[in-house]
């Protein structure tokens, strides 16, 4: 391996550190230059589209993307300057351009509110460069996930890489060229029919808004602000860190956390979308016990569980001790599993445990 | 018996860069592009449907309709249009437009499957051969054209009998690569597709770049509008470009090459399929290139109808199966190139120089030049000229004689109103800056660049906002849509030079262009980009008050 230590360059005229592989990107927001982009995502191979994150490097004749440019010793690096900053305003403004709505409700996805920002950090609902606009929207897919509003699409393809790259589904793609560009799955035709696994990595990526949260955003005229939550999606013993979002009392939708150690920004469709039951009316709050009739009825813990160790005597003393088998819940972390098997084995004492993801 | 799905996967699956060639058979077989044989080729060759589907709906040229492939494709790229080029799409049957399909010298090109017909009326079209170059004006002597106009210099027979496959000879048998390619350093060779990079020092990176197994490509797919040299020199003299394909093997220690020829030459792709075969039978090239125990085998790729794919990471995208955006740059290509490798990537025309350079010497070819300047360039003569043709030019050639002498002048005694460089890439040269002589430092002092040397020209009763409309038109229909300021820059602009958006104000007009100019230039990722807006910078510049009327005109229509 080379050796890392004493690389250097110059940004903004200060001398920095940086590692063999980084690029001027990731060394300038290491610096906090706040370099605009929207085709960047850092869990992402950079793909150099927006053209925002340019930068100005000595000895080049026009100014390079730093998303795709490899840190070499010795650069001198301008990272803000009239010219830079110049284009960046002209390309917003083109941005601006190709779409119907620049403002989205943050509802939509966890990086929807990315371009609407930039635009106004750069002033830049100018209304020059009219002309036709981009994108054909996919109002006909029923799929009760996903909203495919092309019309606000800006072809960063953000949503086709993370579905390749982070997920590895390739159930997106990209059709035609130039303005006619197209983000299509196989044959064009609906999500359900692709590869897709509806795990809304697409949506949470999406700089616009294009590919927004339909469950989300089913609370967009509810008046109350949007709170997050950090907790643990409740579904597997994977402990994806999520962002619940509520408003007043009431769960409107997921995001997933970004810095979340274990997901890293990754959900699939339950953690993502699968969270009606918590105001359900048919959720069950209390566990329920038959009575002497055999209706349900609601009880206390204390009475349920002791229904449940009676239930269970009577069967070994009858049956014998092999005649139990429990079966550990897929969704329960270590802890739980580790308490579940030292109840059947030194509580019931049979060895027949089991997960459900194999039972 | 036509042969099945898996009996076309099972041919290909196994070959180098598959991809292309098996749904080429597919579309040839079936009429077009199905969903079943696109299924079948994502299964087979382990492609993501939804990424395969993507990528065929790139190309211009795959059908997705039965019958589509033998649907006749009509060329409606500049010169053809000039020629009458919609009317002949209008009285074809199912006809559909094609941009620029490299026949500016010839009447107007209708494609049908794999055979090009050429005429000005449905009812008289015709197959024709590739014209011969016009010869040179005083007998000057040329590089690559020197024995093109003998008949039997396509076959490989004739090909030898005329010095051929000498210089391939004694590389192998004689000359390390480093000697061969001093000799190609010394004679000043530079890149004749468009970019001129010196090359000798590009063959020197791939042979010294770490990994393998290196590789040769020919970039033979001459899609910049008004630039037909590329299919003359193959079509005409075939074995001068594998020589040259050898050469550069040798050089830098390639095994393998392949040829990426644009779709729109299938009359060439026969040909070049012939002479492959003509040689390996000859044990000239193959796995014992002249029984040395080299193994130099090239391999013939078609595309498919992109003019991006002219771009050469883009190509390479292309060959490899994937879609074609250009990669971003660094890493090159002569480190990273087809599947990762070193890669030569260079030009028909610059492959095709290296045979006569590597047999007569760099001096030679150095001193073909007109003074500093070393070497010639052909250059692809088309429009309002007497002669339109291939001309190898000396370097340093001033423009108004190629255009009068060799050309024979303006046709009907017009006045020149403007010319187009490097096909389209350069934008326009007029007036005073028409003064120039052919090389790259007298036109880049004029803002332009003479790139692969396409040059149109337009006498003074062409319209210069249609021009401009549809060199942009032909631009915003070829960017491939990966960078913003060149997928909506090419659209934006098409727009204003149609008349149909922008201000009505004739500042407001300009100050939109100019910055829309400068930031696609500056910005861009390729070269694309980069070169689009010399279209409306030179216009504006060279016809500011044609510019004025324009904008003018479209306040009166509202």
């Amino acid at each position: 391996m080379s050796d890392n230590s004493g690389l250097t360059l110059f940004l903004d005229g200060e001398e920095v550190g940086f590692t063999r592989g980084e690029s001027i990107f990731q060394v300038s927001e290491r610096h906090q230059k706040d370099i605009p982009t929207l085709c960047y995502d850092e869990r992402l191979e950079a793909f150099g589209a927006c053209r925002l994150c340019i930068v100005e490097l000595e000895g080049a004749r026009y100014p390079v993307a730093s998303c795709t440019t490899k840190a070499e010793p010795g650069m001198r690096v301008t990272s803000k300057s009239g010219r830079l900053e110049m284009h960046r305003r002209v390309l917003l403004e083109m941005v601006v351009s190709e779409n119907r709505e620049v403002d989205v409700n943050e509802l939509a996805g966890y990086a929807s509110q990315e371009m609407t920002t930039l635009v106004d950090r750069y002033d830049a609902r100018t209304g020059r460069f009219a002309g036709g606009k981009s994108g054909t929207s996919r109002a006909d897919d029923p799929n009760p996930f996903i909203l495919r509003d092309y019309e606000q699409c800006i072809s960063c393809y953000r949503c086709v890489r993370v579905c390749a790259e982070q997920e590895g589904d390739y159930a997106i793609s990209v059709m035609n060229r130039g303005f006619d560009t197209q983000i299509t799955t196989e044959f064009g035709g609906l999500l359900v029919d692709s590869a897709c696994t509806f795990c809304g990595q697409c949506i949470q990526t999406c700089p616009t808004g294009a590919l927004a949260d339909i469950k989300a955003l089913r609370a967009k005229d509810v008046e109350e602000p949007v709170e997050k939550t950090r907790s643990i999606c409740p579904y597997c013993g994977v402990g994806c860190a999520v962002d619940i979002m509520t408003k007043g009392d009431r769960i409107v939708g997921i995001q997933p956390a970004m810095d979340g150690p274990a997901n890293e920004g990754a959900l699939c469709v339950k953690g993502q979308f699968a969270f009606d039951f918590v105001h359900h009316p048919d959720r069950l709050k209390t566990p329920f016990v038959r009575n002497d009739h055999g209706q349900l009825v609601p009880a206390s813990w204390d009475e349920a569980l002791d229904k449940a160790a009676a239930g269970l005597l009577a069967a070994v003393n009858e049956h014998g001790r092999h005649s139990l088998y429990a079966v550990a819940s897929g969704r329960a972390p270590n802890e739980a599993g580790f308490l579940m098997q030292k109840l059947v084995r030194a509580g019931l004492g049979t060895s027949y445990i089991d997960n459900c993801s194999r039972a | 018996m036509a042969q099945t799905n898996q009996q076309l996967i099972a041919e290909y699956a196994s070959q180098e860069a598959p991809l292309l060639p098996l749904l080429h058979a597919f579309h040839e077989r079936d009429g077009y592009l199905s969903e079943e044989a696109l299924r079948a080729t994502s299964d087979g060759l382990k492609i993501p449907i939804a990424e395969l589907f993507g990528t065929v709906t790139f190309y211009h040229h795959f059908a997705r309709e039965p019958g589509g492939h033998l649907a006749p494709r009509v060329c409606t790229g500049f010169i053809c249009r000039m020629n009458g080029a919609e009317e002949l799409l209008e009285s074809l049957d199912g006809a559909t437009g094609m941009p620029c399909s490299g026949r500016c010298d010839e009447p107007i090109p209708v494609l049908r499957g794999k055979q090009t017909l050429v005429g000005t009326s449905a009812d008289a079209l015709e197959p024709r051969d590739t014209p011969v170059p016009p010869p040179s004006a005083d007998g000057v002597e040329e590089c690559v054209f020197a024995h093109i106009r003998d008949p039997a210099r396509k076959t490989l027979e004739g090909y030898r009998a005329t010095g051929g496959y000498v210089a391939l000879e004694r590389a192998v048998r004689a000359m390390t690569p480093e000697e061969l390619i001093s000799v190609i350093d010394d004679s000043g060779l530079a890149g004749r597709g468009g970019a001129g990079f010196p090359t000798g020092r590009k063959l020197r990176a791939v042979l010294d770049a770490e990994g393998g197994p290196k590789t040769v490509v020919c970039n033979a797919d001459e899609g910049e509008p008004g630039c037909f040299k590329d299919r003359a020199l193959m079509d005409h003299d075939p074995h001068a470009l594998l020589e040259g394909m050898a050469l550069a093997c040798v050089a830098t220690g390639a095994e393998r090459a392949f040829i990426y020829l644009r779709y729109e030459y299938p009359e060439t792709d026969a040909g070049l399929a012939v002479a492959i075969a003509e040689t390996e039978a000859a044990g000239i090239l193959g796995d014992d290139a002249f029984g040395s125990g080299r193994r130099i085998k090239i391999y013939l790729r078609r595309g498919a109808g992109a003019y991006i794919c002219g771009e050469e990471t883009s190509l390479l995208n292309s060959l490899e199966g994937a879609h074609p955006f250009p990669r971003n740059r660094p890493p090159y290509p002569v480190t990273h190139g087809y599947e990762g490798t070193p890669t030569a990537v260079n030009n028909v025309e610059t492959l095709s120089s290296l045979p006569p350079i590597v047999a007569n010497g760099a001096e030679w070819y150095r001193d073909l030049g007109m003074g500093e300047h070393a070497g010639t360039k052909v250059i692809s003569l088309s429009g309002d000229v007497n002669r339109p043709g291939n001309y190898e030019v000396p370097l340093g050639l001033p423009l108004s004689e190629l255009i009068e002498q060799w050309a024979g002048g303006i046709r009907n005694g017009y006045a020149i109103q403007a010319v187009t460089m490097a096909g389209l890439s350069g934008g326009f040269l007029a007036g005073d800056d028409l003064d120039v002589t052919l090389d790259e430092a007298s036109i880049r002092s004029k803002g332009s660049f003479l790139g692969a040397g396409g040059i149109m020209v337009f006498d003074e009763t062409r319209h210069m906002i249609e021009v401009a409309h549809s060199a942009m038109e032909f631009f915003a229909e070829e960017s491939c849509g990966k960078c913003f300021p060149c997928r909506i820059g090419t659209q934006r602009l098409t727009e204003r030079l149609a008349g149909d958006a922008g201000p009505a104000d004739f500042t407001m007009w300009l100050d939109e262009v100019a910055d829309l100019n400068l930031t696609m230039k500056e910005t861009s990722a390729c070269g694309l980009g980069q070169a689009a807006p010399l279209i409306t910078e030179s216009l504006v510049r060279y016809f500011p008050e044609v510019v004025r009327a324009h904008v003018a005109g479209r306040l009166d229509d509202e």
